[in-house]
This record gives structure tokens, sequence and C-alpha cells, in this order.
């Protein structure tokens, strides 16, 4: 019984059609499905900025050169509620990010998975309002 | 019975208990200040107060599914059993092969609760919990819009969704419901208005409530032309005047939205609407929808300043039209 009623009640949430599936913009239209990317860098700086927050981030070219790249993530009002502040994602960290190119093939991707070298999830995860950051971001 | 009917019903029990006691006894501190009976508080104008931040967010699906059918209310352990599968649904998963996904889960908010009442959807009329079919005019023209942006998917800003566009979000009202996140709405109260300021995605919905009178027919407005009166202590808002363009489930410019504001107590409004769209709707509708305190601050959303994502909407096109001329857009 339980499943059965988690089907329909996960089913309803499709039916809300006047509301994105995925979240504000359809980044099916804004990232390449074809141009995986996982890009490696510290943070430059981080845009809490609606309707989605951007983490500016240097990445080292195999060439050596160095290419600043954004990455973009959902809405920093969420952030807020689940404890982060403006010092959690400070300039010079390291983080991970698994995401797509964006079409146009400038330097910005989604930033579905964010992590930091040793592994450490960043903005995923299961957090409710109020439960606060992870502890790896503070 | 919810916790706050259960303590408004305790309180009142505990009152006539206690009036026994003081008959026979001296008076003592028995009663804790959350056990008193609720009134509801007041505006100095004498209307029922409504002010304060309130959510809306609540996993109760907005239409009964139809492994629901025939069943209007979960029974308590239906009701816990739809809560722990959707805490189990807020685990991440990695989006389907070839999608360059979403977010994850960590960006959600959609609550995770069942509404008081326990009701298995938000809409409650017709008594099946769905909305009505659109009628065949307005079905022919949402399959023509669709099949148009099928064509014209990003030719410039106007092809896109007004959501994303950052002029409407479809649940910022009216009517309102809760969305994936930022279910959040502060009402401020003045005389002669009522203001409902929309986290999502930024609007003030200011709402005469003196008797003037709609505005002329050829003015029409995205969130429509809203008008409030009190019946009792009951807030009703009447909004008419809605372009052709916001298209509210496949409502056109001929909607019109009843909502219903009511504090029941200290910590929640019954919200209800009703949408009435003859030229679009088969029959009226409407849905029951609590909206509890919220102790939280509503945030600014500032939705146009930081649209990036339109932009790169537009560029992706350009250069998917540039690499591959074929898919360059149709006159």
């Amino acid at each position: 019984m339980r499943t059965k009623l988690a089907l329909a009640v996960a089913g309803a949430g499709l039916l809300l059609a006047a509301v994105p599936v995925w979240g504000h913009h359809a980044f099916a239209a804004e990232f390449d499905a074809k141009k995986p990317v996982k890009l490696q860098g510290k943070v430059t700086k981080m845009e809490w900025i609606n309707p989605h927050a951007w983490i500016h981030l240097d990445v080292k070219n195999a060439d050596g050169t160095m290419t600043n790249w954004m990455v973009e993530g959902g809405t920093p009002n969420t952030l807020l509620r689940r404890g982060f502040t403006k010092d959690s994602l400070l300039p010079g960290t390291e983080i991970v990010v698994d995401g797509y190119q964006a079409k146009d093939g400038s330097f910005r991707a989604n930033g579905r998975d964010v992590t930091f070298p040793d592994g450490r999830k960043l903005f995923i995860g299961n957090q409710s309002p109020g439960e606060g950051a992870p502890e790896s971001s503070k | 019975m919810s916790p706050r009917l259960f303590f408004a019903l305790g309180g009142r029990a505990l009152l006539l208990f206690a009036a026994g006691v003081f008959a026979q006894a001296p008076p003592v501190p028995l009663q804790k200040p959350h056990a008193k009976v609720w009134s509801v508080p007041r505006t100095p104008d004498g209307h029922p107060d409504l002010q304060g931040v309130w959510t809306n967010a609540t996993i109760t699906p907005f239409e009964r599914p139809a492994a629901l059918s025939g069943k209007p209310v979960l029974s308590d352990s239906e009701a816990a059993a739809v809560e722990e599968q959707a805490a189990e649904g807020r685990v991440d998963q990695p989006p389907p092969p070839g999608d360059p996904g979403g977010y994850n889960q960590f960006w959600f908010d959609r609550g995770t609760k069942v509404v008081g009442t326990k009701r298995s959807s938000l809409v409650v009329d017709p008594p099946d919990g769905r909305v009505p079919a659109l009628t065949p005019a307005a079905q022919r023209q949402q399959q023509e819009a669709a099949a148009y942006a099928a064509q014209h998917p990003a030719d410039g800003p106007e092809s896109r969704p007004l959501a994303e566009r950052c002029i409407l979000w479809g649940t910022a009202g009216p009517p309102m419901a809760p969305g994936p996140y930022n279910n959040n709405y502060q009402i401020v109260q003045g005389p002669g208005y009522v203001v409902i300021l929309v986290e999502m995605i930024h609007d003030a919905r200011v709402i005469p409530t003196d008797g003037r009178s709609h505005l002329p027919g050829h003015i029409r407005q995205w969130m429509g032309d809203p008008r409030g009166h009190w019946e009792g202590d009951t807030l009703v808002v009447e909004t008419t005047n809605f372009t052709s363009k916001t298209r509210y489930r496949g409502a056109d410019e001929n909607l019109r939205v009843v909502e219903k504001f009511r504090r029941v107590d200290a910590d929640m409004i019954d919200y209800q609407f009703t949408i009435d769209d003859p030229t679009a709707f088969t029959q009226p509708w409407g849905a029951d929808i609590p909206m509890t305190r919220s102790e939280g601050t509503l945030y600014e959303y500032a939705c146009h300043e930081g649209n990036y994502a339109m932009t790169d909407i537009l560029a992706g096109a350009r250069a998917q039209e540039k690499a591959r001329p074929e898919a360059r857009r149709q006159p």
C-alpha cells in the first residue's frame, strides 16, 4: 500500500504543469547533454542571485593556462533557509563540479554535483530547511 | 486531529475545567499562556489581522492521484506512509543518460507534511479532486501554442515561458498554490488595501478593499485586477481582467478567480479559491490550501536582475543554428 501511495503521489507531482518540473529554467535548453564536463579549481566568487546562484571558479587547463568558469545552481533563498551564509563558500575554496557545458560553448556549466576534492558533497543531499548547512560547507 | 486543533480544543476544555476548580478553591496558576482560547486578532479598523509571513508548502498533491481515486481523505497511517515515502524521495538521483538534469534535491523545498485535513488533493471541487477538462476550444488553443513553441523554441525572449522571463511564476497567483521552493507569502494590511508579497518570483499583489469598481474591460493585467471585501471575518478577493497570455492551467482572459482567506487559529489561514472560466474549463473548480505561519522571513527574489539563464538559452540556440543551418528557425 505504501509503495502504491508513493507512486501515486510521485505521479501527481508531474501534473503540476504550471511549474517547471526541474526548476526555474529548462536546463536542457541551456546546457548541452553531449558536453559533460568535470571541473576542478578554486572558487573566485559566488553570486547570490536569483533565479540561480552562480559559482565562479578558476580551472587549470591541460596546457597550463587558466579559464574562469561559471557554474549554475538553484535559488539562493533555499541556501539561506538551510543555514548557508555568504561566508559558506569563500574564494580560494577548491571544488569539483560535475555538469554539462553551455550550448553556446561558453565557459558555463550547470552544477548539479559540487564536491570537495576529498569527496565531501556541497549543495547536495537531503537536508530539510532548518537542519542547517552540512558541516563540510561551514 | 491536527496538533493545532487539539491545542485549541484542549485549551477550551482546560478553561472550563479551571472555571470549575476556581468555584470551589482559591485560584492557582494553572494555565500556561498558550492554553488561552484563541480569538482572531484584529487590525485597528476592526478587520481580522492576516498579517505575517505564511507558507503553503505541502507534499499533498494539487490533484488527486489516480491510485487514490474515490479516496478524498487519507487515514492517519496512509498519511504517515505518504510522508515517509516523500522523505525517501528527497534522496538525490542522477539525471537520465543524455540529459543535463536539473537541480539536485538540495535546492528543493516542497515541504514535508500532508495538509492537516489529510485530504488526498488540494483540489476539493469537483469531488474527484481533479481539475476539470478544458473546453474543446481551449484544448485546440493549447495544442496550437505547443506546436508553435516546438517550432520556435528560442527565437527570442518572448518564445520562453513566463517564469523563465521572470514575468510570472505559475503559482504566484491568483490563485496561489505551492511549488518546488520559496512557498512564502507576507501579508500586509492598511486602510483600504491588503498587500500580499509573493516570494516567487517578486510580486506584490495590491488588493484594494475600499469598494471601488473593477478596471474597464479593455485593461488587462498579468495577475488580473483584484478587488477585496470582507464577508464576516473572511477576506474575499475577486480577480478578473487577466490577459490572454497568463494562461493559468489553460485559462483564457475570461478567467475569474475568487479567493477566501480566513484565520482559523494563531498559526493558520484557511485559503480557498474557485476558478470560473466558462470558455476554458468545462466546469468551475476550486481548491483548499492551508497557509501556516512561517518562522522565517521573506527573502528578495529579484528575478530579472540575475537572469543570466535567459541569455544563455538564446545564445545556445543561436550557436546551434550556426552549427546546423538546417535547424535555423522557420519563418
